[in-house]
């Protein structure tokens, strides 16, 4: 194709040109970054806990007025929850993978260390944790009942007597991956506490993205406390299929047992993730919608420009006509044309949206962009200008040779 | 003129109904897209309490010193965002500013007297007497308990309107008592609605999230042993165990908000608090000289982050959107106004000058203006509909339009297509008066 | 009324300059009707447009109802055409989007009349070229003699003291020209001044007097071979 003509004819309306251009480098810089953090978004939201999430759910518990004897209280409860039909076992604990609300602490190797290791997210639970969340314990053991003290809330600072980590704290800690059977010293304490478990995966409480578990996703400790507190979460988990009728039991029954207390967030692991990420889904989907949004306006911005050179060139098309120039060869024409504008737009869009990840890297501490989702973007817009002047170029196609000999219009 | 002008951008509009509505469709998404984040980002970066942002003041003190650097939530300066319960108690004891409040949040159940009913849990915020002047909450009924009321750890409480609409139906509930865990509550006051947004003054969970549904003093919370239920962050240097380790220990979990209504009060409280620090590491409590930072509300809200990220990057993208909608109308503006040349030609031989030319074609882009901006303003509705339905509850709250918002998205929308409109409508003032029509 | 004297018109481009005018002097008195001819690229139309201040010249002077209009600025040489310029083109070039009457009103909005006196205009403009009924009409509505007796009636309405015509019946067949010509001579012996621009002799034996021009200049007709048509010589007694 004759790029030559094209560009002489371009530089005559080189407004017009530049317009369709920066639309496109524009609607490229968006389009790339803005897949980019969907595909982010989505990818976060969908982080396995590592729980048995399809048959676990958690009850928020608070005892109210000054509860007495919480230890009787706490026992009461776990061997009502543990022996409705259809559980598989039961825990109580401070927290749970996305309850968005937790402990952490500080993992040191050294008691007087003074930057910690690592830090985790610590989960106070009983030696029926493993089985009530579903974890998967792929190296050691579980707790034995005589490893379980009473932790009275928070203010009771005694160190666990054994703990079980995630695999991926356990190797942040000990790199070589022996990890297993080592000590610990937590919370800058000075009692060494030793690891007899790693579980493969246990996320912390918190899911934001900014959080401040962020940092730490996958740092997950459990210590075997029986956590007396007014406060506390059960987690339970079911046989597949019956947890929503466990969840209706569970409620009735420990109102039975004590009607003193407070019930709330009876929700499943499932619910409990959509309430985690919502905002997360939201900003997937409102991105979606102006990024599709944003290719409709462009594709229709090349077209009413398209159309307008079209119109504003009838005569000289007509003359192209008469002179031998098929219908296929006006419609190359404009694609040509777009292609070179679309091109130029998508150079600069590339640059624009490498600036805009840096600009994102620098005040969200957003991730360096994938190549690929620049080449992609950059192929979906050169496609897009080509669909969008497709239309006019037919009608430019279809100019009859006649015009050529009549006087204007 | 106006008039005149009117009427030819109307009659001009009409005449090409497609080009018309891809232009005024163009500026209206984009407006509607910028708008409904615009909004968002706008609830989220307001001032909660503009007649006294200025005045009022958080403290936060180094107490953690530089062997605990990125620990818990502390900044890169090692500054946490809250307070230790002995810090509090100093700055409350030195009575520094016109009124102080240490405070923080809390639940307790709410027992109803009807034993068919099941305890209720509420949010509360124990707090003194003085929360209620410095932040000026509006009362319906009663006011505040009084200092008296702080320094005898009184059973007394103040009701948002929402738990008194509930409990009490809406009626004066003022002298009457509410148990809470077990112990009788005097009602002092019942609030009007107070919702401050952000929640400045605690922004340390849901920075959006609801103000408390009950105020209690701070001394009550703390003989009540009633836990925080907000961020609660330790560095390991354990105390004592039990509530009495709690409070003697470093662990940071208090909010404090002072008034000090002239800078001058400032900087005498920030001498005041580098004094304090001294005094700590003289009497061994720290072996380090600890920073000390006062920030007022706006301060607090951009060091906090108030905006939140998602917000940003919607901004930045509807914006940019904006920017693409408004080239896309400029383009077809360009397309419109050129196609016209002939007449434009016609009309400077008729005698138009160039500042005639130019005012018809302007009144042609903001006739697409207002369309665009009315345009806008109904997608920016039903964009914050969309987005309550989007987020969650503490965003959500966010979502509200209010006349200011309207008012920019109007401003903006005209503002913008007349921007756009310029160089069309320059390129018209342009066009040289015709004697011939000349194709091309 | 209108004088030019040694008036030149260049157009440059980067290679050239070419004189559309050279030495052009021209002077129409007040009443009078003079056509102008000449060939095609002699300058007839460049003449026109200069004469109608849509265009500057290079040099020389020109001078329009008494004042020289040499280095006016455009919203000087706008507001001189508004006033004192009537323009009938070949292309009518009606207004496609207003109807009849609003295109009267063109020029009349930029002169700045309240509505009274707009209305009353348009309505005498309009009677004057016989379309009273059509004051509704959009020119596509119209046959090619009626746009062109809209575009005059246009060009009266602002009491022009100088009506421009280039090729005033070129886009008409015979009857409907000869229905603009004999308006346009109506108008000449109301008193109008008329400078009227064509190629056919027939039409230019029509006014009262014929100035040519030939590259540029204006060539002694006396010196130059002539068809007189007998018509032609009656219109110029």
């Amino acid at each position: 194709m004759e790029f030559q003509p094209i560009l002489a004819a371009m530089s005559r309306n080189k407004i017009g040109a530049v317009l369709i251009g920066v639309q496109i480098a524009i609607t490229l810089a968006i389009l790339v970054n803005g897949l980019f953090i969907i595909q982010q978004r989505v990818a976060l939201s969908h982080r396995a806990t590592g729980l048995d999430e399809p048959n676990v759910f958690t009850i928020r518990n608070q005892w109210v007025g000054n509860p007495t004897n919480m230890e009787a209280k706490l026992r009461t409860d776990l061997s009502v929850l543990r022996s409705l039909p259809g559980v598989i076992d039961a825990t109580a604990s401070n927290s749970a993978p996305l309850s968005n609300g937790g402990s952490s602490e500080g993992v040191n190797l050294d008691p007087d260390q003074q930057q910690a290791t690592a830090l985790t997210a610590v989960y106070f639970m009983d030696d029926h944790a493993l089985n009530a969340l579903g974890v998967k314990l792929i190296a050691g053991r579980n707790f034995t009942p005589d490893e379980v003290t009473p932790k009275i809330g928070f203010d009771d600072r005694h160190p666990p007597s054994a703990i079980i980590m995630s695999k991926a704290l356990a190797d942040k800690v000990f790199p070589a991956g022996d990890a297993l059977g080592k000590s610990v010293y937590l919370a800058f304490q000075k009692t060494r506490v030793p690891i007899v478990g790693i579980v493969d995966r246990l996320q912390v409480p918190w899911t934001g993205v900014d959080d401040w578990g962020s940092k730490f996703n996958d740092n997950a400790t459990l210590e075997p406390f029986q956590f007396e507190s007014p406060l506390v979460h059960y987690v339970v988990r079911t046989k597949p299929g019956q947890i929503v009728n466990v969840m209706k039991a569970a409620e009735k029954a420990l109102l039975a047992t004590d009607r003193l207390r407070i019930l709330e967030q009876i929700q499943t692991q499932s619910e409990s993730r959509l309430e985690a990420y919502r905002d997360d889904h939201g900003l997937v989907v409102i991105l979606g919608i102006v990024c599709a949004a944003l290719i409709a306006v462009t594709a229709f911005g090349i077209v009413g420009l398209t159309s307008y050179w079209v119109a504003q060139r009838r005569r000289q098309i007509g003359i192209r006509r008469a002179l031998g120039a098929t219908k296929n060869a006006i419609v190359r024409y404009f694609q040509t044309e777009n292609l070179m504008i679309a091109v130029a737009g998508a150079l600069a869009g590339v640059a624009l949206a490498l600036v805009v990840n840096v600009w994102m890297m620098n005040s969200f501490a957003a991730q360096r962009l994938n190549v690929a989702y620049v080449l992609v973007g950059a192929v979906l817009v050169l496609l897009l200008g080509q669909a969008a002047v497709l239309w006019p170029a037919l009608k430019a196609a279809s100019i009859p040779p006649a015009l050529a000999t009549r006087g204007s219009m | 003129m106006f008039n005149y002008y009117l009427g030819l951008a109307v009659r001009s509009l009409r005449r090409n109904v497609v080009l018309t509505v891809l232009m005024i469709a163009a500026v209206g998404v984009g407006i509607g897209a910028s708008m409904t984040t615009l909004t968002v980002f706008r609830a989220m970066d307001a001032d909660p309490i503009p007649q006294k942002s200025s005045q009022l003041y958080t403290v936060q003190l180094d107490n953690w010193g530089p062997k605990r650097r990125g620990l818990g939530t502390g900044d890169a300066e090692n500054l946490q965002p809250q307070i230790s319960y002995q810090d509090a108690m100093a700055f409350m004891h030195a009575h520094q500013g016109v009124r102080q409040s240490a405070m923080y949040l809390t639940g307790l159940a709410l027992i109803p007297s009807n034993v068919d009913l099941k305890p209720e849990q509420v949010i509360t915020r124990a707090a003194y007497t003085d929360f209620f002047g410095m932040f000026q909450t509006p009362f319906l009924f009663g006011g505040a308990w009084t200092g008296e009321d702080d320094e005898n750890h009184a059973s007394v409480v103040v009701l948002s309107r929402e738990l008194n609409n509930k409990v009490f139906g809406g009626r004066n509930s003022v002298g009457k008592t509410l148990n809470l865990d077990g112990r009788d509550y005097r009602i002092t006051g019942v609030l009007n609605d107070w919702n401050p947004l952000p929640k400045f003054y605690d922004l340390n969970n849901d920075k959006y999230e609801k103000s408390a549904q009950i105020y209690i003093p701070f001394t009550r919370a703390i003989d009540g042993q009633m836990a925080s239920w907000g961020n609660y962050n330790c560095n390991g240097d354990t105390g004592p165990a039990g509530w009495e380790g709690h409070l003697r220990s470093e662990c940071v979990w208090l909010q404090f908000w002072l008034e000090l209504p002239t800078r001058a009060d400032a900087e005498r409280f920030r001498h005041y608090l580098d004094g304090y620090a001294a005094e700590q590491r003289q009497n061994g409590r720290f072996d380090w000289s600890a920073r000390t930072r006062l920030r007022d509300v706006r301060e607090w809200l951009v060091y906090q982050n108030a905006v939140s990220q998602e917000a940003r990057i919607l901004v930045l993208v509807s914006f940019s959107f904006l920017l693409v909608c408004l080239i896309n109308a400029m383009g077809l503006m360009l397309a419109k106004i050129m196609g016209r040349s002939a007449d434009i030609g016609v009309r400077r031989a008729l005698g138009a000058n160039r500042a005639a030319i130019f005012g018809q074609c302007l009144m042609e882009a903001g006739v697409i203006g207002v369309a665009g901006g009315i345009l806008g303003l109904l997608l920016t509705a039903l964009g914050l509909i969309g987005l309550r339905s989007l987020v969650s509850e503490g965003v959500a709250r966010l979502t509200h339009f209010n006349l200011s918002d309207i008012t920019i998205a109007v401003v903006l929308s005209i503002a913008a297509t007349l921007l756009a409109g310029l160089y069309p409508t320059w390129r018209a003032a342009q066009v040289q008066p015709a004697w011939q029509l000349k194709t091309q | 009324m209108l004088k030019m004297t040694h008036l030149s018109k260049a157009y440059r481009t980067e290679v050239v300059e070419t004189y559309a005018l050279r030495d052009f002097s021209i002077h129409v008195r007040e009443a009078e009707f003079v056509a102008v001819t000449g060939p095609s690229g002699s300058g007839k139309t460049t003449f026109l447009t200069i004469a109608g201040l849509l265009e500057e010249f290079s040099g020389g002077e020109y001078m329009l109802d008494g004042a020289n209009v040499r280095g006016l600025n455009d919203n000087q040489r706008s507001r001189l055409r508004n006033e004192k310029i009537g323009f009938i083109f070949q292309a009518f070039n009606l207004i496609g989007d207003l109807n009849v009457q609003d295109n009267i009103d063109v020029p009349l909005r930029y002169r700045g009349f309240n509505g009274a006196e707009r209305k009353r205009r348009i309505q005498d403009a309009l009677a004057r070229v016989g379309l009273s009924a059509r004051s509704r009409h959009y020119p596509a509505e119209l046959s090619g003699g009626q746009q062109q007796r809209v575009a005059i009636a246009r060009a009266l309405a602002g009491s022009p003291r100088l009506l421009l015509a280039d090729e005033p019946t070129g886009n008409l067949d015979t009857q409907m020209a000869r229905g603009v010509m004999d308006l346009l001579e109506e108008l000449h012996r109301d008193g109008a001044t008329i400078v009227m621009v064509t190629h056919d002799p027939e039409l230019a034996g029509r006014a009262q007097r014929e100035v040519h021009i030939v590259d540029g200049q204006v060539v002694d007709l006396a010196a130059q071979p002539r068809l007189v048509t007998p018509q032609s010589a009656q219109a110029q007694n």
